[in-house]
């Protein structure tokens, strides 16, 4: 069995990558998915800790494990909301580019 | 098992059906004035629920969903300051959105919507009911932001507070997941205990929650360093949902921000609790010299939520003992005072939220006596004058501070709050003393003048009769609901 540790690094390594996309992107679009992949990195190492924890009982897997449900449907949710932010600028801009959307200044 | 109990989530639901209603209702007939007023009974309904919950607090923890959705005194507190600020953000909405032509009939809902996962995020009693209720409060104030759709400025409000919402969110999931592997829960109680037990020896997850989990609600709360879209969203918002922002979505923050630090964050090795004061110390700093640069008077009171959110974080230090209670009572005075002061620049600007700058509101105190005091009253009492309620909230945070042995930050924050005289005074300098012959058009409005005259009032009522609303928020130790 791989140890949990492993599973925990990989998500690091994928919550790494999320956050950096983040931050690097000019496209909201882009932006979006790295927050996507951000979340999914953390199911990750819920459901991996889920399976550490099974060993102390049932609940907390099964809670971990409900708790991945959860976040998905809240992903879900910003993604709904989001576009549709995203298209409302859009059809006034006809850009996603974050840059240009940096109109107000200190 | 399957506990619920109605009773104790009636607050978050009466808002959720209202909104339900309302829109249901707005389908046959589009009128956004009756979903105000079914908004606003909606939240007397909902804290007359509160107010039942309160009468009964002394008989026990009251909570459904086994702990996990709490009802006992922060909560209740909490939740009395949040629906007094949704009720103050629909009154100065009424006739502001009309006169924009902004008065889509989803507003009320989404508002109301917005409330209830405030509530829902107050009354949490773990994480997985923390985020929920984040998200419920967030989506809603997304869309919020972005109401006014032909305006750049509101747009771009409304994507940046959507993407650094959504980034801080990650945050917050990914420090709940790593407390999970810490702890092998979700419930505060149940996290408490684990951290607090002899053999607790996943130290490195629970600090690297720790960590996460701030940067998340700092976010939230608009801490430094996370506070750089606050002023810009704020600015570009429309006004009344920059006051609900301001008011209602600091009020739920910090709530959680409050559960978190009694459950954990406190007892966690003593460089988190360094972090968590060189944050609070800067956002001081950082809040009450932004505010010294502004022209714009809405962009100046952007700069004071942040600055407030830095003295509202010096009472997180007492979150075991008498830090919530003063809280609830720094929140309280901070919302009415709050809220008066954006109902008057509601008055003051133009169609686009433009002209809010020193010069425009030069010579208001002789054209509109009335609302110059109103307006200085506010600003007296956010800069934190005696007899006024902005004052007492703030020796109440330093003296949790203090008494918890953090001096240093309180001494900054005492030295920041004198800075922020000036700021707070120069409008009303310009309101009596410049002279000028430029005629000041405001745009009358019941509702809005009513929310300026209970402000006022209550401002000073509570600056001046401060105990019994402090009294009644007595909590004792129990902080974190041990099942």
């Amino acid at each position: 069995m791989i140890g949990t540790e492993y599973y925990i690094a990989l998500s690091a390594i994928i919550f790494s990558i999320g956050t950096v996309g983040v931050l690097s992107r000019r496209s909201a679009i882009m932006v979006f998915l790295s927050i996507e992949l951000m979340l999914n990195a953390a199911n990750l190492a819920m459901v991996a800790f889920a399976r550490a924890w099974a060993s102390e009982g049932a609940l907390a897997a099964m809670n971990g494990q409900a708790a991945v449900f959860i976040i998905l449907a809240i992903a879900a949710a910003e993604v709904a909301v989001g576009l549709g932010i995203l298209v409302a600028i859009f059809r006034y801009r006809e850009t996603t580019e974050l840059d240009l959307l940096s109109e107000m200044r200190l | 098992m399957i506990d619920i109990n109605w009773v104790v989530f009636a607050p978050a639901l009466s808002l959720i059906i209202a909104a339900s209603v309302s829109l249901l209702i707005t389908v046959f007939k589009k009128n956004t004035k009756l979903s105000a007023i079914i908004s606003l009974i909606a939240v007397a309904v909902a804290a007359a629920f509160n107010l039942q919950l309160f009468l009964n607090r002394a008989e026990g923890v009251q909570s459904s969903f086994g702990l996990e959705y709490l009802a006992d005194t922060p909560a209740l507190g909490f939740n009395f300051v949040i629906l007094i600020a949704t009720a103050l953000a629909i009154l100065i909405s009424y006739d502001y959105l009309e006169k924009r032509n902004l008065d889509q009939i989803e507003y009320y809902p989404l508002m109301l919507l917005s409330a209830s996962g405030a509530l829902v995020m107050v009354a949490a009693g773990g994480m997985i009911t923390l985020i929920l209720g984040l998200e419920i409060m967030s989506l809603a104030v997304y869309v919020l932001a972005a109401w006014k759709q032909d305006s750049p400025a509101s747009e771009e409000a409304g994507m940046k507070y959507f993407l650094l919402g959504a980034f801080a969110s990650a945050f917050l999931i990914y420090g709940i997941a790593m407390l999970f592997g810490a702890t092998g829960s979700f419930n505060y109680a149940a996290i408490a205990a684990s951290v607090s037990s002899d053999g607790f020896d996943k130290i490195f997850y629970a600090v690297l929650a720790s960590i996460l989990i701030l940067v998340g609600l700092g976010f939230k709360t608009a801490m430094f360093p996370f506070h750089q879209w606050a002023p810009d969203v704020y600015t570009g918002a429309p006004m009344p949902v920059t006051a609900f922002m301001s008011m209602v979505v600091k009020t739920a923050a910090f709530a959680a921000l409050f559960r978190i630090a009694a459950s954990f964050l406190l007892d966690m090795p003593s460089f988190i609790s360094q972090i968590l004061l060189i944050m609070i110390a800067l956002t001081m700093i950082v809040g009450n010299m932004g505010g010294l640069v502004q022209t714009s008077l809405k962009r100046m009171l952007a700069f004071s939520a942040v600055a407030h959110a830095g003295y509202l974080g010096l009472a997180l230090f007492a979150a075991k003992t008498v830090g919530i209670q003063a809280a609830v009572w720094y929140l309280t005075a901070y919302v009415i005072m709050n809220a008066g002061a954006f109902a008057v620049l509601s008055l003051i600007v133009d169609e686009n939220d433009q002209a809010d700058s020193l010069d425009d509101i030069a010579g208001l105190a002789k054209t509109h006596p009335a609302l110059a005091t109103a307006f200085s009253i506010f600003l007296f009492s956010l800069a934190g004058f005696p007899l006024f309620a902005g004052f007492i909230g703030k020796i109440l945070v330093f003296q949790a501070a203090i008494e918890n042995g953090y001096v240093l930050v309180a001494i900054i924050g005492i030295i920041t709050s004198l800075v922020a005289v000036v700021y707070y005074l120069r409008p009303v300098i310009v309101m009596y003393f410049k002279n000028t012959d430029n005629k000041i058009t405001i745009q009358p409005s019941m509702a809005t003048t009513i929310v300026i005259a209970v402000a006022a009032i209550v401002t000073v009522l509570l600056g001046i009769l401060p105990g019994w609303w402090y009294g009644l928020f007595e909590m004792g130790q129990r902080i974190v609901a041990a099942g």
